[in-house]
């Protein structure tokens, strides 16, 4: 019997490595499959050794940011970037002032509608960006040129294109908070609606509303098809064009676009995550 | 001086009829506490008090005034909710500021009135606190302090102990009395809990689909509920199956109780005699009373609790009495039980 348990157990053990053996598998082959592009990404846009000659023996060879820089001093790099920033923040606020007080009326008023807005909201999954400004497009060409003129034209597109990331995000965070309780004890306490909803209730939001705007900012730093259709010199297109010039300046770019991206949605894992700690200290 | 009261007020939602014919006057510095099984109409009454909800029909005065369509932030209510609803951005003194700063008090006044309403609840150290550093009684001991601060016509009370354990709920209902009785105010209480309503109030307000059922002094409704639903709800009943005799008595398995004159009904009319616990007498001489086998004891201190299943009727009774006066059975032993019915209920069978 003495003999038997630890063969048993030995076989368990071994039954165990079996079984994680598969998910690490899984893990590891999507680990390679994102990473290995980004690090040729990386290699290509930092090495200044001819495409014909990268291989194992030149791995460590020309190290430069000169791709950067040249990058950096294009023309257009400035300007394009600065149009991104600015169509960002435009949309996050429009994004805000339209989504914010929807979802708490909603929540508030209509609690029937809320599968209803839900279902409005993921559209923009559905509907192909090129299918939404193609018709948009063919709308206000004849009706309102002024309006497609405009780069800030892009803003009401961005704000729809991301209505199912902000979205979610607002309503999980009026989820979080009793919001009809605080609603009425503000009102109980003299306070209009614009009292409450900026005394009582954006402050208990602002978690969600952080990671609503980090969403945005996404969506619009990476948005290529709606840009490019309208004509508009918005940093992603940017980037695709300068790639056909510059072929490393645009992996640079694309890298950068990528690494800058990644950075934002790190930085809302950590504001989210450390929300509620960072504010207990800062209470004391 | 303030008083509230309702006249005819009726409000549905949808469908339901949440009061009817409501009507309620609660006088100046009184504490009233509306009390019923949940969906009664209780919560409704109190938030069309607050202008969180309109009246259909009916109106609503306050101290003469009428309010009835006045939006809840025009109107100078004090109330504390059941779930904990203080403002989680802003701390203790934040929270208790919030009401004064809506009415453009000046800061020094403000500060004044946050120190004396937080020493009225005991919390005067705890101001710089957030409410998720708080307790849940002092959290409601916070909104309180909230509500009175702006100097309310009526401090409205929506089920705020139901959060909380029992100790802390016990303390804190006899806190919300002295502070109710020292600041004076007119006071709304709405709860589900009778023995809240019964230790809190000077009168209490029974309801059920969304009327008033009776309303009357704690004792009154205890001792002489005005309908079976009352005497039901409020404390516990013996059901006992009979029949009327005469104007005056009840027969109850072969044996006539007296009882008054007023509750009985027609002769021979078939009904079910409502019995408090404290009006049985358990005796362990068997001819006394009602005859029966012992299903249980329990002592509770102060009372004894004893279960007796009667002979005739095959029916489980309890009777509490004091534990000096309780006879010392075990189950299974025989006893008679004795029943005074002098302030029974005689409810019609069928009806």
């Amino acid at each position: 019997m003495a003999d038997v348990t630890p063969s048993v157990s030995g076989a368990a053990v071994r039954r165990r490595r079996t079984a994680r053996l598969g998910p690490n598998l899984v893990l590891a082959a999507a680990a390679v499959f994102f990473l290995a592009p980004l690090l040729a990404m990386a290699r290509f846009a930092l090495q200044n050794v001819p495409v014909i000659f990268l291989g194992r023996s030149t791995l460590f060879k020309n190290y430069s940011f000169e791709a950067f820089a040249k990058a950096f001093h294009a023309p257009q790099f400035q300007g394009t970037l600065v149009l991104t920033l600015k169509l960002a923040a435009a949309t996050v606020l429009c994004t805000l002032a339209l989504l914010v007080p929807t979802a708490l009326y909603v929540h508030l008023r209509l609690p029937k509608a809320r599968g209803l807005v839900e279902f409005l909201t993921v559209l923009p999954y559905v509907v192909p960006p090129i299918a939404m400004v193609a018709g948009v497009a063919a709308f206000f060409r004849p009706n309102a040129r002024w309006f497609l003129n405009s780069n800030y034209a892009l803003v009401p597109f961005y704000v729809v294109l991301a209505l199912p990331f902000t979205y979610r995000a607002i309503d999980a965070g009026i989820r979080s908070i009793d919001v009809r309780t605080l609603v009425d004890a503000s009102r109980s306490l003299g306070a209009g609606w614009f009292t409450t909803m900026f005394r009582a209730l954006i402050p208990n939001l602002m978690t969600s509303i952080v990671s609503s705007s980090f969403l945005t900012a996404t969506v619009v730093m990476g948005e290529f098809t709606i840009a490019a259709t309208l004509s508009k010199a918005t940093f992603p297109v940017f980037t695709f064009q300068y790639q056909t010039s510059s072929a490393r300046g645009g992996v640079a770019l694309a890298l950068l676009a990528l690494v800058g991206t990644t950075m934002l949605l790190g930085m809302l894992t950590l504001l989210t995550r450390r929300g509620p700690r960072r504010r207990a200290v800062a209470r004391f | 001086m303030s008083s509230l009261s309702f006249n005819g007020v009726r409000k549905t939602f949808g469908a339901t009829v949440a009061l009817e014919h409501f009507d309620l006057e609660v006088g100046d510095g009184e504490l009233i506490s509306l009390l019923g099984p949940s969906g009664c109409g209780k919560t409704t009454a109190l938030r069309i008090a607050a202008g969180f909800e309109i009246a259909d029909r009916g109106t609503v005065m306050v101290t003469g005034q009428d309010v009835t369509n006045m939006p809840a932030h025009k109107r100078n209510m004090g109330m504390v909710f059941q779930s904990y609803s203080l403002f989680p951005n802003l701390t203790v003194e934040g929270n208790v500021e919030y009401g004064l700063r809506t009415r453009r008090i000046e800061r020094g006044e403000r500060q004044r009135r946050v120190g004396e309403m937080l020493e009225l609840v005991q919390l005067g150290a705890m101001a710089g606190r957030y409410p998720h550093q708080l307790s849940g009684g002092q959290q409601q001991r916070v909104a309180l302090a909230r509500a009175l601060a702006v100097n309310p016509q009526l401090l409205l009370l929506d089920e705020p102990l139901s959060a909380l354990d029992a100790k802390v709920r016990a303390s804190l209902r006899d806190e919300i009395k002295r502070i109710q009785v020292e600041v004076g105010i007119t006071t709304l209480f709405v709860t589900h809990d009778q023995e809240e309503a019964l230790g809190i109030s000077d009168r209490v307000g029974v309801m059920s689909n969304g009327r008033l059922e009776q309303l009357d002094s704690p004792i009154e409704v205890y001792r002489n509920p005005s309908s079976a639903f009352v005497a039901r709800f409020v404390g516990s009943m013996n059901e006992l199956p009979g029949f009327v005799v005469g104007p005056d008595a009840i027969d109850v398995a072969g044996q006539v109780l007296r009882t008054s004159p007023d509750r009985t009904g027609a002769d021979h009319t078939e009904v079910l005699v409502l019995v408090r616990p404290e009006d049985l007498a358990v005796s362990t001489v068997v001819d006394t009373g009602l005859p029966g086998t012992v299903a249980s004891s329990t002592f509770q201190g102060a009372t004894t609790l004893i279960g007796v299943r009667l002979d005739r009727l095959d029916r489980l009774v309890t009777s509490s009495m004091p534990s000096s006066l309780a006879p010392t059975v075990t189950p299974g032993d025989r006893v008679g039980v004795v029943v005074d019915a002098i302030r029974a209920i005689c409810e019609p069978i069928g009806a």
